[in-house]
């Protein structure tokens, strides 16, 4: 018996046959904006189970990504060899000048480089990074990543335009809704309070000259 | 008995109330980034590394000791009330103790951990107070030559130590060489690296990326594969009597030692760090365990009081090459030398003489943490528990957020926040594809210095490169990596093969339970 | 016609047990229990385990009246989740429990029975512990 359905036989419907009723018509891009209903088993899949598999067994396109590493840090490495070249040696440089330690480093990321293509060739690809909050079994969410690329971004420009507060809602509101927070006017909700907060402790309190932005400018207790 | 009052000096400096009061938040901090997934020690001392502009350094560095502790602490208590697949250091732990809890024995395996983990570190750091001074002096004959050898035997065992790959570990290491390589050098005043970009004129700071690297790269790793779902708490039983029975003791105490003689020396020399010691520590103990012995991977409580231990004093031991070589051989010893030089100090030889006062406040910090987080943490495990109910999203975006916060607060530039971008998605790139980061800071830091000592001896022996092998230390050095190598890959073969095992066993045991739970 | 049970753990969740098997063996209906997480945490204590769902479905086995578990991963909010299943069940009756909360906690947690009484179609019966 499936550990989904807990009732005795006779009233609960066929193993997983409650999951279908709700999921159906609403499966949709799983981390998309539509949320997704699914029964499960009871571990919450959430064991270590089929870590081994999604390790062992890489995904073409991982693959081309791990060439393209590799091949960028060769292509570094010579960038650095080539470009150290170009450091101007002045005559009162001594034994070793500015540029050999250059060439060391630019050989060692060449060589290292390599090593790591050999090994690709010969089937030896490498090992995610795991943790607690990573699930081995799920494909990477790309599209996760660049948003939060994008609102890393648009915090950057807008701590000069609007203030670091109004920055760090968007930073801090805009990547929890990103990550799932929902309904996302609370998430908004805290990210002011939060970027208000931490503007008056270390803007106010501490000294620390974060902009203030011209919606709070005349605000004394958010200056430093 | 010089030291013994410089020792004394240091806990008057704790014993300052303001100083307790920064000891209880580090240790404090420590123990809920433990307790959380997802975020280390390392992260979170980057994250705060901000603090270094406002407090005075004693202030700040006892933060961190008290970080780096708690984060230990923490750390059990995870995986012993929830069978979470983590960092390896927490594997064994995780299997014996969670054991225990479905036993009912969960208030049992806290108390060994957190009470091993305290006898651990408090001999370690005893064992901390004789060791430095005596290397400290020791290092100070040290020649140009010998700190350069060093320096080779810290690049060439954190690289190929500290990943799973030795040629990925080299390729992190290259990299972060690289980076150190950014900006003026030192000896002729000539721009390298800098592409022009008036930034990168005083180098990279080392704060951006080693903030890049822990907590944004690891933020946008762990986004791009978001765990969804609940794990269950196992409850623990209240009250004091249930935490350990007079049998709890005596299984436990030879553990502790036998953890804390095992984890201190394995912590010192740049092996890998303290994963290896508490994969010793089990494998020993389970040798030993004589007529206990069939209750290993059932939920023997020497399984977990030994590891626990051998973690703690692994911890301590890591200070030893830290405060007196200047050698940091994890990644969370790479970001404290980080904090220390962000107040224009170089841990080193000299380090005992020219900053007693902040050593031996440090070393006293040690002994003081130690005993806060032993109060702390048994009687507040259920408030560490309510910490893992903050949602994923909240969490995560709060690191990017102080890892903003942190760079820009550098030098009010937004460009470094730009960089700090960049650095961060170097960092999630090389987690995708299996490329350990600790190496690329340690590069970053130990390579400025590396070329300097690397310049001076040829200029002392005026470009006869066979100065550099024929000192006797360094020679001896040169010689020592190839079997620390040699032993390390060793031990981490033997290591992977114990944990595929273990982790087949805490399978079977997962599925054992379930089909319990359902009947 | 069925009853739905919004569950989860704890003695409050034990009331509305109670109450949803009294009610369903009045109304002569099943009840449908739903337990749902966002599963958005690593420890969600509203997410009922094993023992829970059984200790709940003992409660409607001496009730004497029929029962079926939805046990949901759902990255809809708990409150959209209840009311989805009452709508496909087309429920007569659901059934929450009403905590205290004070006005900051309704603030920044919300409140899920406050959402459900407000938009359900049918009529809701609250249970305070």
């Amino acid at each position: 018996m499936s550990p989904s359905s807990v009732g005795p036989p006779g009233e609960s419907p066929a193993p997983g046959g409650a999951s279908p009723q709700v999921a159906t018509g609403r499966r949709a891009d799983p981390r998309g904006q539509d949320p997704v209903t699914e029964e499960v088993p009871l571990t919450g899949g959430t064991g270590p189970s089929g870590a081994a598999a999604a390790h062992t067994t890489a995904a073409p396109r991982r693959r081309i990504g791990e060439y393209v590493v590799a091949g960028v840090t060769v292509a570094l490495g010579v960038f650095v060899i080539v470009d150290a070249g170009t450091i101007v040696v002045p005559g009162s440089a001594g034994t070793m000048g500015p540029r050999a330690f250059p060439y060391l480093v630019g050989g060692l990321l060449l060589i290292s480089g390599v090593l790591v293509l050999i090994g690709l060739l010969r089937g030896k690809f490498g090992e995610e990074d795991d943790g607690e909050d990573v699930d081995p079994n799920v494909r990477t969410d790309w599209k996760t990543v660049a948003l939060l690329g994008v609102i890393f971004v648009a915090h950057v420009y807008t701590i000069n335009l609007a203030g670091w507060p109004v920055a760090a809602t968007l930073l801090f509101g805009g990547s929890a809704i990103v990550l799932g927070a929902r309904p996302w006017w609370r998430a908004i909700a805290l990210a002011v309070v939060l970027a208000l907060v931490i503007q008056l402790v270390f803007g106010g309190l501490l000294g620390l000259s974060l902009p203030p932005g011209p919606f709070l400018e005349g605000v004394s207790l958010f200056r430093g | 008995m010089d030291n013994l009052s410089a020792l004394m000096e240091g806990f008057a400096t704790v014993a300052q109330p303001m100083y307790l009061l920064y000891a209880l938040f580090g240790v404090f901090i420590g123990t809920a980034v433990g307790v959380l997934p997802g975020i280390g020690p390392a992260m979170t001392i980057a994250l705060l590394l901000p603090l270094t502009y406002s407090l005075d350094a004693t202030a700040a560095i006892i933060v961190f000791a008290g970080i780096y502790y708690g984060g230990m602490y923490g750390g059990s208590t995870t995986s012993i009330l929830l069978n979470t697949p983590g960092e390896s250091a927490s594997i064994v732990t995780a299997l014996e103790g969670h054991k225990m809890a479905r036993l009912g024995r969960g208030a049992a395996a806290l108390a060994t951990a957190a009470i091993g983990s305290f006898v651990a570190g408090t001999i370690a750091t005893v064992l901390l107070t004789l060791v430095a001074p005596v290397m400290a002096k020791w290092a100070v004959q040290l020649g140009e030559p010998d700190y350069f050898a060093l320096m080779i035997v810290a690049f060439i065992t954190v690289g190929a130590l500290l990943g799973k790959s030795v040629s990925r570990g080299m390729v992190a290491l290259a990299l972060g060489l690289f980076l150190g390589l950014m900006g003026t050098d030192t000896l002729t005043g000539q721009q390298r690296f800098t592409f022009g970009v008036p930034n990168l004129a005083d180098g990279l700071s080392v704060v951006i990326v080693a903030v890049g690297l822990f907590a944004v790269g690891e933020a946008l790793y762990v986004a791009s594969r978001l765990r969804h779902g609940p794990v269950h708490v196992i409850p623990v039983e209240k009250g004091w009597r249930s935490w350990m029975k007079p049998e709890d003791w005596r299984r436990s105490w030879k553990p502790w030692l036998r953890g804390t003689a095992i984890g201190f020396p394995v912590g010192t020399i740049p092996a890998g760090g303290a994963d290896v010691a508490t994969f010793l520590s089990y494998a020993t103990e389970r040798k030993l365990a004589g007529k206990h012995k069939d209750q290993f991977g059932k939920g023997a409580i020497e399984g977990v009081a030994g590891p626990e231990s051998a973690n703690n004093a692994a911890a301590s031991g890591v200070l030893v090459p830290l405060l007196t070589l200047g050698l940091p051989t994890t990644a969370t010893a790479a970001i404290i030398i980080v904090a220390f030089q962000s107040y224009g100090i170089q841990p080193g030889p000299m380090l005992f003489q020219t900053q007693s006062s902040l050593v031996w406040a440090l070393i006293a910090s040690l002994y003081v943490g130690n005993l806060m987080l032993i109060v702390l943490n048994l009687p507040l495990v259920g408030m560490w528990v309510k910490v893992l109910q903050i949602p994923r999203h909240y969490l995560y975006a709060g690191i990017l957020l102080f890892g903003a916060l942190g760079s820009y607060a550098l030098n009010f530039s937004p460009i470094d926040v730009l960089i700090l971008l960049v650095i961060g998605v170097v960092g999630f790139f090389m987690r995708r594809y299996g490329y350990p980061v600790a190496p690329m800071v340690v590069g970053m830091i130990l390579g400025p210095m590396a070329e300097d000592r690397l310049r001076r001896s040829l200029t002392i022996s005026q470009g006869d490169l066979s100065y550099l092998v024929t000192s006797p230390f360094a020679a001896t050095a040169y010689v020592s990596i190839l079997v620390i190598v040699g032993l390390g890959l060793w031990l981490k073969s033997r290591e992977k093969r114990a944990n595929a095992e273990l982790s087949r066993l805490g399978e079977e045991i997962r599925e054992e339970s379930q089909s319990q739970e359902v009947n | 016609m069925t009853v739905v049970l919004a569950y989860a753990p704890g003695d409050l969740g034990t009331a509305t047990a109670r109450s949803a098997g009294r009610s369903a063996a009045l109304l002569g209906s099943k009840v449908v229990i739903v337990n749902a997480t966002r599963a958005d945490r690593l420890v969600d204590p509203r997410w009922a385990d094993e023992a829970e769902l059984a200790h709940v479905i003992e409660i409607l086995d001496e009730a004497q009246v029929g029962h079926e578990v939805r046990h949901l991963k759902s990255g809809a909010l708990p409150a959209d989740v209840v009311l989805e299943v009452a709508e496909e069940v087309a429920a007569e009756l659901i059934v929450v429990g009403l905590r205290r909360r004070t006005p900051v906690g309704k603030l920044v947690l919300g409140s899920t029975p406050q959402q459900i009484l407000l938009r359900a179609n049918c009529p809701v019966l609250a249970v305070k512990a």
